[in-house]
């Protein structure tokens, strides 16, 4: 494993029934995650992702990759843009930093038109002697 | 309406308040309907807790309503996960939270108002189990 390492992808699709089911299971629910004309009044194009569900696809990002092969001890996203149910939403990685059995990841998640609208990091502590 | 102003002062005065601790059982139903909504079917979450679970568990940052005389929106601007062990079906975890900061920043879009919420979890045994920090906007 080595600096600028990407990781294997994953894509995922979000729906509007997700965005309800993510609501529910988090206990969010602040409208503008599944009311269309409140999402609108307050100068949305319509529901967007919760922040935490994009948090939450990158965190299986992360641990698909990382399997049991050590432990993840921080990580951090912020959002930078909104996204929308029905578009693809792409959660790509690389490794940043290597440092013996410590290594950090750079996470982003990126809409269909390549912007990425979450970026953030992964530290994790390998096992074993890396 | 109360001026941006006047809602900034009385949420800074916010600032290093802690809100009531609350406390949750983790339980394997919930646990199982949060990683179907996230849509992640990794067998290890039907006992362990994935990345961002502890938000759902309990509330992830402090109610405060006089935020929202500000602005007409919230916004998540981001979080930030500490991890220190891992979260298993059958724990009692009891989070703190506070309010860590409270500010103004003006960008191409205007004035925000920023809120950055701190929150501990401690399990069962009083060992700390996760930190998260969370910014808020208003728009």
């Amino acid at each position: 494993m080595k600096v600028g390492d990407e990781i294997p992808e994953l894509v995922k699709h979000p729906t509007t029934r997700q965005l309800v089911q993510y609501a529910g299971a988090q206990g969010d629910f602040y409208e503008i995650h599944y009311d269309q004309d409140y999402a609108r009044s307050v100068a949305l194009p319509g529901v967007i992702l919760h922040g935490l569900l994009k948090a939450a696809f990158l965190g299986q990002l992360v641990t698909d990759w990382l399997g049991d092969r050590g432990t993840l001890k921080t990580f951090e996203v912020s959002y930078r843009g909104i996204d929308q149910p029905g578009r693809p939403y792409r959660c790509r990685g690389k490794v940043a930093k290597a440092d013996g059995r410590n290594v950090e990841l750079e996470v982003w998640g990126e809409d269909p038109d390549g912007n990425r609208t979450t970026v953030g990091s992964a530290s994790v502590e390998m096992k074993g002697s890396a | 309406m109360a001026s941006s102003t006047a809602v900034l002062d009385r949420l800074r005065a916010r600032i290093g308040t802690t809100a009531p601790p609350i406390s949750a059982t983790v339980e394997a139903g919930h646990l199982k309907r949060f990683a179907e909504a996230i849509g992640d079917p990794n067998p290890r979450w039907l006992e362990e807790a994935p990345p961002t679970y502890l938000v759902a568990l309990v509330p992830a940052s402090m109610h405060l309503a006089e935020a929202e005389e500000y602005g007409k929106g919230w916004l998540n601007g981001g979080n930030r996960f500490e991890y220190i062990e891992p979260v298993k079906v059958g724990d009692r975890i009891t989070a703190v939270g506070r309010v860590a900061d409270v500010y103004e920043k003006t960008g191409s879009s205007g004035t925000l108002l920023f809120i950055i919420f701190e929150t501990e979890y401690v399990n069962q045994h009083g060992r700390p189990v996760a930190r998260l920090r969370g910014t808020a906007i208003r728009r």
